[in-house]
């Protein structure tokens, strides 16, 4: 009986994996009862919209069948096609019926099937379903399918349906999903719905006025249904400064496959205690359970102790960070010479690092190793689960990738330290997670995790993130400039820069200098293969170094607006050492024929343009309604200095002198003449990383000045 | 402890990568950089190209088919290179052998990919191409290139260049024609080219060898001719072939090319009464035979979506007029088609007609595949001829793009055909104007403006406003008025029907300029000028010629009434310029209290010309001088 049981469940599963042929997917998409067929009309208020979405509903459904795991999904838009450019939108589709599921590793890749299927209805109610196997031309398996007979005032009505099947043999954890509930037009009404049975576990939450998911009852114990339904939905806008997650209505879910209890503890994800429970907050405890086994000291300090030895710290700080930067260098930008030269195909070089060489590649391994180094140096640290701002906040976590750890050293002023990239220090963190809510995993004795507890991490302000440039400007001919730049960053402003403006080169070479390591090509023992290689190297960086060139050029023009020529530049400090030790780069260039206007025997100069390009509120942003949500605060500091041409003075400083400050931040400037020169000092500030919709007005009011300030011009004349 | 490295060190050998003797010579690090002196743009030169071209005939296809056998040495003259090497063939010709060769002549067994040709502006075609990654790791280094194609179709291969995507030192094109094989080699653009032309007799056939050295790179600039302008090359005529007891022509002259396009055309089974309700529909109720013409014409332009396809035979065959209809969609020969069954429907006479755009510099004196790659559809009416191009939209009956301007046709007309040439257009007919009524209040400008589009100005605006989302239009046309420019506001616009390509299109809106009026002491600067036409219109470096996407004349004419007790001290100079290829006006005046600005400039070939450049750039800095002078009142 039980035999036949057996063979009963599995030729289902079989069928249903494979026998679900083009035209059951249609029918159960389209179905007779479908209550969208002859919903037709959208409401007066969106009649000027681009297209409006009738109806749109996406299927989740997770089956499986021992290690066989059948996910499939669908989605379904029926849409109202009010213009030109939606009707090109929805004119072409490409697609591929088969491909291989990316869910499993190696032997155990499967076949998956996808199924498309188009339908028009005219105005006239009439429908006409595409052929798409007719229609559609094939290249390589990739299919591409040109909608006959699609004109403004049809509505399209499409599904895309995906089979994917593949085996797990321990836990899957599927890509969580995280999006608003609007899309790029407006939905007059939404369904989502996902399927589960057994040994799959689901993370589901709604957020920012989102209906909730409810439960349909399947009549089937090991089988679950549930729906999110949500009508009237404005499409999807995205102004500046924004984390929509954070404000928007919008929902996020994760799906995960254990098979036991064992494979359940091994799950990367935070699994609700029963199939039959959706989980919808991770609380307290919930840190706890998962991450209480996964930190723990580990990692050879054979190297740390050696760099140690014979070195004297004043205090544990500073200790800390010496051993952090030393890591970000032995166990991180050390390779980086490596990957180049493996990508540029010069050699292959990672046999020389021997056989066991460490690269820390993500945060575990990094918290882990400084786990070891903090119980045997008996610092007190705790560990730190945090998430971005831009998910919300860390009380509506739900889904595990969005965690950062960190590591707190309890040293009398507390250092945060994170896993590396090649700038980042021990002063800040992160700017994502910086002022936010998060949770602290107590460490005891330096090895276990004992409790947790709530903290905000620390915050920065705009005197820590601050950009500061010296521009010397050179009247040329009466007719353009020549400008000489110094610009100095710090903080988290220092961390874009560096990351914008700094190749390997700049820094790998500084950090073999500061803690003697030996550089790829020394490994390499025979001299013809060194020389060849070295040579090879060097070619490829003289290479990259004329394209920064011409990329550090094209970036000044977009700042100035205007072409440069003759355009030098120097990184006089990479900045890569500590909070006072800034990011400094020099440059010089020319401007031709711009900015300076000939008045009869005088000439106007348009000094506020070496401010640079500033943010232009136009009239649509004026009327924003989200809230504003900034990285971290921030100061712009430029002092400009104009050496005035000999028998010449200027005058109309009056409108260089700006002033407004308040609860948001600011813009002030001064002009001055000293001696034959004009200076002219500026300060734009941004206080907060979050204002409230109502101070919105006072953020426009200190942009616009600085915007007016790059309009005011001097008038220059002879004595 | 993850060990991400080690996992990676064991499948990998060294010794793959120490290939002895492949490291350049020293002469080749010489010659390396004394070239790269020379072309300071260019990363990779070719030291030697030679193309050995052979023809066969393959009796069962009764085809006669060509090979081409391509060897190449190439040097890395920059730093270090990373090219890629590639070929395309399609459905009509096929490549044997693609090989890159180390300098030791051993194989660099690079990965070859073999992909489908993707190309945004076809939706479908057969064209694929092979080609692979090749690295120079270090100046001087080189590397031998092999590449064998095969066409099955000698009618399919039609130019040879001399020149490539990178200099060649010596490009040799050797061309071994059979004695039975009836061929022509016709030289373009071979003027300011040493080319040295050798030609040798054997046995059975006659050797062309041509020479050409030190070609530079194919130009890398937008808006410039098409290459059949621009480069030295040979096109293959194919007259005929007598082998063995098997004869025939091929395309002998234009009639012959018209003969197997008409024999495709045949192909096509038309159902015209698929039709019949739409045109019905369309004319009935029109009151001239003209009514008719244009609602048909319009029509299609407005109803059927241009999607290119270029698929063996069907890239030459027209698509059935019903499908085209039906599916609402098609190419340029599915388009002519169906406005000539719906024109022929409706009573008139319409026919099919090729042509070759502005692109290509061919006329049918060359019968050739590559003469045309365009079709539209000739309308005769009350005894002259109306060129009717259902790729173009808002064009007007009677109106034709700048792209087939001038352009020889070729008409259908039974067994025979009709060559003749779309009419060309004046500048006039795409003027562009802009006026402005501006008085000063404070230190803003502020008044009323009009821009008005005629000809292909107002069909290219009608085309990009018609391509944004309804709900974005305001928000783009406002953004457009204003220059993007925060300092200036617009309102009130009020545009003419956007749909009408028969009447001027106008905007009228008011406008508010900032940031350019400045007081100083008794004085008021104005910066009249907030357009700045054509200021950063430089062609700096330029070295092909730049061609407009239609002849262009666009006038300005700004007025500023001067404020009460001021008057005018300084206005900037006048410029006058008069060339062949362009005209530029700048006047002041001052009438009765308004200062009056006119602008304009016309282009009236579409064409600035290389030799143009230098005299353009000195204009150029006069009007930009004349722009950065400020207007200066008095009190």
């Amino acid at each position: 009986m039980k035999i036949k049981l057996l063979w009963a469940a599995l030729l289902c599963n079989v069928f249903f994996v494979l026998g679900q042929s083009a035209s059951e997917v249609r029918d159960e998409i389209w179905s007779a009862s479908d209550p969208y067929k002859k919903a037709n009309t959208v409401p007066e208020k969106w009649k000027n919209e681009s297209a409006v979405i009738i109806y749109k509903h996406e299927n989740y459904d997770y089956h499986k069948f021992g290690i066989n795991v059948t996910y499939t999904s669908s989605i379904r838009k029926r849409i109202l096609l009010l213009d030109q450019a939606s009707v090109k939108e929805f004119s072409e589709f490409s697609y591929r019926d088969k491909f291989y599921s990316n869910k499993a590793l190696g032997s155990f890749w499967r076949r998956g099937t996808n199924f498309i299927g188009v339908k028009i209805v005219k105005p006239d109610g009439k429908e006409v379903i595409i052929d798409t196997d007719k229609e559609a031309k094939e290249v390589d398996g990739e299919k591409k399918l040109a909608i006959p007979n699609l004109e403004i005032g049809d509505i399209i009505d499409y599904y895309f349906y995906s089979v994917e099947p593949f085996k797990s043999v321990y836990d899957y954890t599927f890509e969580a999903v995280e999006t608003p509930l609007g899309d790029v037009y407006p939905t007059m009404n939404l369904k989502i719905n996902l399927h589960t049975e057994n040994d799959f576990f689901l993370n589901f939450n709604t957020y920012n006025g989102t209906p909730p998911l409810n439960q349909i009852d399947t009549g089937k114990s090991s089988d679950r249904l549930f729906e999110l339904k949500a009508e009237n939905i404005e499409k999807n806008e995205f102004p500046r400064w924004f984390y929509p997650l954070a404000e928007m209505p919008c929902y996020k879910f994760q799906v995960i496959f254990a098979r036991s209890g064992k494979f359940e503890k091994l799950a990367d994800g935070f699994l609700p205690e029963s199939e039959k429970v959706v989980k919808k907050t991770i609380s307290k405890e919930d840190i706890f359970e998962y991450y209480n086994k996964k930190f723990y000291p580990d990692g050879d300090l054979g190297v740390v102790n050696r760099y140690l030895k014979e070195k004297s710290f004043a205090t544990e700080e500073e200790k800390v960070r010496e051993i952090y930067y030393f890591c970000r260098h032995e166990f991180f930008t050390r390779y980086f010479e490596a990957f180049v030269v493996n990508e540029a195909k010069i050699m292959y070089p990672f046999a020389y690092y021997g056989t066991n060489p460490i690269f820390f590649r993500d945060e575990v391994p990094f918290v882990n190793y400084f786990m070891q180094f903090l119980k045997k140096q008996e610092i007190s640290y705790d560990v730190i689960i945090a998430t971005p701002r831009f998910n919300g906040s860390i009380d509506d976590l739900l889904i595990q990738q969005n965690v950062r750890k960190l590591i707190r050293v309890n040293t009398p002023k507390p250092i945060y330290i994170e896993y590396f990239n090649a700038y980042s220090g021990t002063d800040q963190v992160n700017y994502s997670i910086e002022n936010s809510k998060a949770y602290v995993l107590e460490v005891s004795k330096g090895k276990r995790v004992t409790d947790v507890s709530n903290v905000t991490l620390p915050s920065s302000t705009y005197k820590d993130n601050v950009s500061r440039i010296k521009t010397k400007v050179d009247l040329v001919d009466f007719t353009g400039y020549k400008v000489q730049r110094d610009a100095a960053y710090f903080g988290h402003l220092k961390e874009s820069e560096q990351d914008d403006k700094l190749q390997f080169y700049d820094f790998v070479y500084e950090d073999y200098n500061r803690y003697g390591t030996m550089k790829l090509m020394d490994y390499v023992r025979k001299e013809k293969d060194r020389k060849q290689y070295t040579n090879e190297l060097d070619a490829l960086i003289k290479k990259l170094k004329d394209k920064q060139n011409e990329t550090y050029k094209s970036n000044v023009e977009s700042e100035y607006e205007v072409k440069v020529d003759d355009y030098t530049f120097e990184i006089k400090n990479t900045g890569r050492y500590g909070k006072d030790n800034a990011l400094e780069i020099h440059d010089g260039f020319t401007i031709a024929n711009n900015y300076v206007k000939k008045a009869g025997d005088k000439y106007l100069l348009e000094i506020g343009r070496f401010l640079t390009s500033q943010i232009e509120i136009d009239k649509k942003e004026i009327e924003r309604k989200n809230n504003i949500y900034m990285s971290f605060p921030r100061s712009f500091e430029n002092e400009i200095t104009f050496n005035i041409p000999e028998g010449y003075s200027v005058s109309g400083l009056e409108k260089l002198n700006k002033k407004v400050e308040n609860e948001t931040g600011g813009f002030v400037s001064t002009a001055e003449v000293k001696g034959n020169q004009l200076v002219i000092k500026t300060l734009k500030y941004y206080k907060n990383y979050f204002e409230p919709n109502a101070n919105w007005n006072k953020m426009i009011q200190f942009l616009d000045a600085a915007y007016q300030f790059t309009q005011e011009k001097v008038l220059l004349k002879k004595n | 402890m993850k060990n991400l490295i080690l996992s990676l060190c064991a499948c990998v050998s060294f010794s793959t990568l120490a290939q002895k003797n492949i490291d350049p010579t020293a002469e080749d690090i010489s010659k390396a950089k004394s070239l790269r002196e020379q072309y300071s743009k260019d990363d990779v030169a070719i030291l030697e190209s030679t193309d050995a071209v052979n023809f066969d005939y393959n009796s069962s296809a009764d085809k006669i088919t060509v090979s081409i056998k391509t060897n190449e040495h190439l040097m890395n003259i920059n730093h270090r290179a990373d090219i890629h090497k590639y070929e395309f063939y399609d459905s009509e010709s096929s490549i044997e052998n693609f090989k890159v060769k180390f300098r030791n002549e051993k194989d660099a067994s690079f990965y070859v990919k073999d992909e489908p040709y993707k190309d945004d502006d076809l939706f479908y075609n057969d064209a694929r191409v092979k080609y692979t990654s090749i690295d120079f790791p270090v100046q001087g280094y080189t590397y031998f290139y092999e590449l064998n194609k095969k066409y099955n179709d000698i009618k399919y291969c039609t130019t040879f260049y001399f020149q490539d995507e990178f200099p060649v030192l010596k490009k040799k094109i050797v061309f071994t024609v059979p004695k039975w094989l009836d061929i022509e080699l016709k030289e373009f653009n071979f003027a300011g080219f040493d080319i040295k032309k050798n030609i040798t007799d054997t046995d059975g056939s006659t050797i062309y060898t041509f020479t050409l050295e030190n070609a530079p790179a194919y130009f890398k600039e937008k808006d410039s001719p098409g290459r059949t302008y621009l480069y030295p090359h040979i096109m293959i005529l194919t007259k005929s072939y007598a082998k063995g007891s098997k004869a025939g022509t091929l395309f002998k002259t234009h009639e012959d090319l018209y003969k197997w396009y008409a024999s495709l055309v045949k192909l096509m089974q038309n159902e015209p009464e698929k039709l019949r309700e739409k045109v019905t529909e369309l004319t009935a109720k029109a009151k001239t035979d003209e009514e008719k013409i244009k609602n048909i014409y319009y029509w299609v332009q407005d109803n059927i979506r241009y999607i290119a396809f270029e698929d063996g035979i069907a890239g030459f065959k027209p698509d059935e007029a019903q499908n085209v209809f039906e599916k609402r969609y098609g190419d340029c020969k599915g388009m002519a088609n169906l406005i000539k069954q719906m024109l022929v429907l409706a009573g008139f006479d319409a026919r099919l007609t090729w042509i070759g755009t502005k692109h290509i510099a061919y006329d049918y004196k060359t019968p050739s595949l590559a003469v045309d790659n365009h079709m539209i559809c000739t309308l005769f009416y009350k005894g002259k001829r109306y060129f009717l191009d259902g790729t173009e939209k808002f064009c007007a009956f009677g109106e034709y793009a700048e792209r087939i301007q001038n352009k020889e046709v070729m008409i259908e007309d039974g067994e025979k055909c009709i060559l003749d040439k779309v009419p060309l257009g004046a500048a006039a007919a795409n003027k562009e104007v802009f006026t402005a009524n501006l008085s000063l209040e404070q230190e803003q400008l502020k008044g009323t403006c009009q821009r008005s589009f005629l000809g292909e100005s107002r069909e290219y605006f009608q085309n990009i406003y018609n391509h944004f989302e309804s709900n974005k239009k305001k928000e783009m046309l406002d953004g457009y008025l204003a220059h993007q420019n925060k300092s200036i506001k617009v309102d009130q616009v009020k545009m003419s029907d956007i749909n009408n390509r028969e009447q001027k299109l106008t905007i009228d809106y008011s406008i508010d300029i900032a940031n350019k009026v400045s007081s100083f002491d008794n004085e008021i600067y104005v910066d009249l000028d907030f357009m700045n036409e054509y200021k950063e219109f430089q062609l700096k470096d330029r070295k092909t010629d730049y061609e407009f996407d239609y002849k262009t004349l666009y006038e300005s004419v700004i007025t500023l009434k001067l404020p009460a007790g001021y008057k005018v001290t300084k206005l900037p100079e006048s410029i006058a310029v008069k060339e062949n290829n362009y005209e530029v006006n700048l006047t002041y005046a001052v009438e009765n209290n308004v200062i009056v600005y006119k602008k304009s400039f016309l282009f009236k070939n579409a064409v600035l010309k290389a030799s143009d450049f230098e005299q353009w750039r000195a204009v150029n800095k006069r009007v930009a001088e004349s722009y950065n002078t400020q207007i200066i009142l008095t009190k």
